[in-house]
């Protein structure tokens, strides 16, 4: 199988797997417990903690905040999400706003329509054509009693890039304005940014950031979250990861982690060159099959606001979902947008839609995305079976 | 341990010159359903007595619950024709009852054997009067009771509570067999239930559009006949590759008549598959005017194209109605996943809402579909679905 959908998920490194399953049946101890076994699973715990924070940091010394490991990307989000719920116990008729990019992944956007039905007021903030959140248009968004502010760092659908220095500077810029004594949190669902691209959530300025193992060829079921102070997490428990995650640690899991992230931060720009290479040979080859479209429309190969890892493009008048088994059934794995919205019941392309991309060609859309052992060959047997199987599906 | 169930039959008890063929289907209808669950089975006047294996006894519920051709059934105790046994009998049954806290109660009675001392009114007093006395906090109530006790007395006796209801209709088979046009929708499945119950034997065809439609799709449909197994005693699944038809339709057809073309075709094929297997009718979930293809017009068009009789028991229901049905034979659920059966990319925007005979009969000759069919047909599939209950 030709293996394009890496922003789904990617193949895990065995090496490390097997080395995570090894520390999970010898240093078995529950990190909270006080005798050795126990005391020597926290060392291990807290060695994979530091490891993972020195991959967020160019330097030990700016290695500040803290990690808390989580059980994925989507449980990192959602602790953020609900933190913003202590502040209603706290003062019962307080009005609570959120704004949030309309692009989010659905562990935020799902997770805020349910807030929504609770009660907290949200505001979601349309990207333009290009995919791009403009700090401007998330500052306008900005009220008194807004808590939290979350855009992601990269789009898993376009690629796209947010400007999230900028975000969080225009966000503090209008609170001020507002007369706030301090501005709202910035959180950032980082999945597809972490060991893919350059990415500092401290020198960002956010408050917090979403991680996930198995985008970087770690485990599934594992995750993180960067946090610049602490918070007050919504579900609470034995107090582990500083009170922030409860349940006993996932220390293999972790272990996991923090090896898949060095290795991933290490050669993130050799990686990056390569995904570079693939994107422009994607693109061109794209360009080339009479009918498809890059989205959005006029991404060049080499433009440095999209992740060369991910490419959406359109078929138009074949349905995405239609393509991506074909493919399939020619031994290229692909798919139709987030795959975890093409389980679902949705039949629009929320993500498309927001952008403003026309029914006709969302419709159409696949997403392919590449990782470290995607092969320039790969691309061209993709690009020539797609441009087949199109033609002859075509109605 | 064994246990004995009552079974009341349904029309078949109307039926006068051939009563005996539709009762012998019955039996062997429920002898292939209960299999090595049923120890013994009698029929006397309009009554079957099943003995079945007491630790299959909810298996036997739900595979009877889902035969056609029974009123009801319920689990009885069997005495000799003695007053005192039948009293016995009673007791014990109001006293299981009793135990699940209902109180206010009635007796009925039916005495076929007229040697037996009592008379119904009789009999319904005596145990009225036994259960009152034995069974604290109990009353009777002949209008709205909690339960009623049940005593007939035929070939023995026979006495029970808290019947279950059946689907009626007629015995599987004793109407032919048809074939059911089934898709992953909320209806056709109902209307293939509505047959079953009719007496037809059923097997069914799905029209596969690979890649256009998905595998998840065709999986859905596999779901939804092992449901309707459950109605027809088992059936066989036939999936027809649709694909080159309906690129060719798209391709060459008039964009609004797509639907209708694809219909027709379907339409042909089954009926040609129909001739194979032996089937006498087809059956579609189509009701008047529910979307385009369904006007009419647009029906007297696609039936034009065969000469078996179509049977369409849901033309004269609404949504509501069919729905509510889809929820009771537990197809529903199953309908509304969301695999599409029929690709966006094939349904025109505006579709004909009454097609011109001559003018749509002769687009379809010119769609010169004759080789396609022949090829789809070739390459159906068939799948076996067994006789299941859900849970079993």
């Amino acid at each position: 199988m030709i293996y394009l959908d890496w922003a789904s998920t990617s193949p895990p490194d065995r090496a490390i797997l097997l080395e995570a399953a090894e520390l999970a049946a010898a240093c078995y101890g529950n990190p909270s417990s006080t005798h050795r076994l126990g005391t020597e699973a926290r060392a291990k715990l807290e060695e994979a903690r530091s490891r993972l924070a020195l991959c967020l940091h160019a330097t030990k010394e700016a290695a500040r905040g803290c990690i808390v490991f989580t059980s994925g990307g989507s449980e990192a989000n959602a602790i953020a999400l609900l933190a913003t719920l202590r502040k209603r116990s706290h003062a019962r008729a307080a009005p609570l706003h959120i704004v949030a990019s309309a692009i989010e992944h659905a562990a935020i956007h799902e997770q805020l329509r349910l807030l929504a039905g609770l009660g907290v007021e949200t505001s979601f903030v349309r990207p333009g054509a290009n995919g791009l959140v403009t700090p401007e248009a998330v500052a306008a968004a900005i009220r008194k009693e807004t808590a939290l502010v979350t855009v992601m760092a990269v789009n898993n659908e376009t690629g796209a890039i947010q400007p999230l220095g900028d975000i969080v500077r225009a966000v503090a810029c209008a609170a001020r304005e507002l007369g706030r004594a301090t501005p709202p949190r910035v959180h950032a669902d980082a999945v597809q940014a972490f060991g893919k691209i350059p990415f500092d959530p401290l020198k960002l300025g956010l408050s917090s950031a979403a991680f996930s193992a198995h985008k970087l060829r770690g485990p599934r079921g594992t995750g993180a979250m960067w946090l610049a102070a602490t918070l007050e997490p919504f579900v609470v428990g034995g107090g582990q990861e500083g009170g922030i995650r409860p349940g006993t640690e996932n220390l293999a899991g972790a272990w996991a982690f923090s090896n898949v992230a060095e290795q991933a931060v290490t050669s993130l720009a050799s990686e990056l060159q390569h995904a570079r290479e693939l994107e422009a040979r994607l693109i061109a080859g794209m360009e080339a099959i009479p009918g498809a479209i890059v989205l959005p429309f006029g991404r060049k190969a080499g433009d440095t606001r999209y992740s060369p890892y991910i490419l959406s493009a359109s078929f138009p008048g074949l349905a995405g979902e239609v393509l991506a088994r074909a493919l399939s059934d020619e031994g290229i794995a692909v798919s139709t947008g987030s795959a975890c919205a093409s389980n679902a019941h949705a039949k629009e392309r929320r993500v498309l839609a927001a952008m403003g991309v026309p029914p006709e060609l969302s419709f159409g859309a696949i997403r392919i995305s590449t990782g470290t052992l995607t092969l320039p060959a790969d691309v061209d047997r993709f690009l020539e079976t797609a441009a087949r199987v199109y033609t002859r599906l075509k109605p | 341990m064994d246990t004995l169930y009552l079974v009341k039959l349904g029309e078949i008890i109307l039926k006068l010159g051939n009563r005996k063929e539709f009762e012998d289907r019955l039996k062997a209808d429920l002898k292939r359903r209960l299999g090595g669950a049923l120890k013994r089975l009698e029929l006397s006047h309009g009554r079957i007595a099943l003995e079945v294996e007491l630790e299959r006894a909810a298996f036997v519920e739900a595979a009877l619950a889902r035969t056609p051709g029974i009123n009801g059934f319920a689990r009885a105790i069997r005495t000799e024709k003695q007053p005192e046994a039948v009293l016995a009998a009673a007791l014990d049954i109001a006293r299981a009852e009793v135990a699940q806290g209902k109180r206010a109660f009635k007796a009925e009675s039916r005495r076929a054997d007229k040697s037996f001392p009592l008379d119904s009114y009789g009999l319904s007093s005596e145990i009225g009067h036994l259960v009152l006395e034995n069974c604290p906090g109990t009353r009777v109530d002949l209008h709205a009771p909690q339960f009623t006790i049940h005593a007939e007395i035929r070939d023995k006796a026979y006495v029970y509570a808290s019947p279950i209801q059946g689907i009626r209709g007629l015995p599987t088979g004793s109407q032919g067999r048809g074939l059911l046009l089934l898709s992953g929708g909320i209806d056709s499945p109902v209307a293939g239930y509505l047959m079953a119950r009719r007496g037809l034997a059923l097997d069914a065809v799905y029209f596969h559009a690979y890649p256009y439609t998905s595998a998840e799709a065709q999986e859905k449909v596999i779901a939804l006949a092992r449901v309707l197994a459950g109605y027809t005693g088992g059936l066989s699944l036939y999936t027809i590759p649709f694909t080159a038809t309906q690129m060719r339709i798209k391709q060459k057809a008039r964009e609004e008549s797509t639907t209708l073309m694809m219909r027709a075709a379907m339409m042909e094929l089954a009926e040609r598959l129909a001739f194979k297997i032996g089937a006498n009718s087809l059956v579609t979930g189509e009701s008047l005017g529910q979307v385009a293809s369904q006007t009419a017009e647009n029906l007297r068009f696609t039936n034009s194209r065969v000469k078996l009789p179509v049977f369409r028991p849901l033309v004269g229901l609404d949504k509501e109605e069919t729905i509510e049905l889809a929820r009771k034979i537990g197809s529903y659920n199953i309908s509304v996943l969301p695999y599409e059966d029929c690709c966006v990319l094939f349904s025109p925007k505006h579709p004909i809402l009454r097609a011109d005979m001559t003018r749509e009969s002769g687009a379809y000759e010119e769609l010169e579909l004759g080789p396609l069919l022949d090829e789809a047909l070739k390459g159906a599939e068939r799948k076996a679905i067994p006789f299941s209950v859900p849970g079993f």
